[in-house]
């Protein structure tokens, strides 16, 4: 009943570079910190920094291949977010219903 | 782009200040939103205290009254904890006067500001979908004994 779905990873898709970095991802099928940075108006170390954030939250999985770590996006996470909003914003329609319902009867 | 908030609203046939006093009123905010009542002191900075007989008790502080178009607060994202910044997000109540009654629209927003140890993400992403099933039950059987109740 508290109001937390997933809140990591709300909190790694609100900075728009990272927003950028996944989508990239999800347009090319994958990346690497290097293949991003030469899209981004960011340094390499910086596309690094939000791999790792992303990862965190479980939205990229990293493969190691050779020298170079290749990122792909991981929908599930998404998916999950997206229903845990769904859910909270059930939860809201039903209270409202309810304040509606107490106040046209009483 | 950022899905950090949520955004609801009904339309009422009943006058703002009855919607006002079921939406701020502990003994209406109790039956609604809590099972096992709730304390509101209806001032900015006010203490709220928001309960559950199985679940226990969500802190919260409000932070806007401005009677009867806003009211605001925000609650603690873990029981019993208070509502800090990080661990807290802020639900907003408006209240619009219209030609058919009110239009009453809540908003809840901040969770990206959320900041949760990475031990305690799971458990807690599971924690809370069983909450929020047990929050629709809770309600849909409020609204049966609210009509079983009436004459």
């Amino acid at each position: 009943m508290t109001a937390a779905p997933a809140p990591e990873v709300f909190a790694a898709l609100a900075d728009p570079t990272r927003w950028r970095v996944l989508t990239l991802l999800a347009e090319r099928g994958d990346g690497t910190a290097t293949t991003l940075a030469g899209e981004l108006p960011v340094s390499r170390p910086a596309v690094i920094k939000h791999l790792a954030v992303l990862d965190r939250a479980g939205l990229v999985e990293a493969r190691r291949r050779g020298r170079e770590v290749r990122y792909t996006v991981r929908p599930e996470r998404l998916d999950a977010a997206a229903r845990d909003l769904a859910d909270l914003a059930a939860a809201w329609e039903a209270r409202l219903a309810a304040i509606k319902r107490m106040a046209e009867e009483g | 782009m950022t899905p950090d908030r949520i955004e609801r609203e009904t339309l009422i046939a009943a006058p703002v200040e009855r919607v006002w006093e079921l939406v701020t009123a502990p003994e209406h905010v109790g039956t609604w939103f809590g099972d096992a009542g709730a304390e509101i002191d209806l001032r900015p900075g006010g203490a709220m205290a928001l309960r559950w007989e199985e679940h226990g008790t969500v802190r919260a502080r409000v932070e806007r009254v401005e009677a009867p178009r806003v009211f605001a607060y925000r609650w603690a994202s873990r029981m019993e904890a208070e509502p800090e910044e990080g661990a807290s997000t802020l639900v907003e109540f408006f209240l619009e006067p219209d030609a058919r009654g009110t239009l009453l629209r809540v908003v809840e927003s901040g969770f990206a500001a959320l900041d949760v140890p990475a031990d305690e993400q799971e458990r807690k992403a599971k924690g809370n979908g069983d909450g929020w099933d047990h929050e629709l039950r809770d309600l849909a059987e409020y609204a049966r004994s609210e009509v079983a109740a009436r004459p």
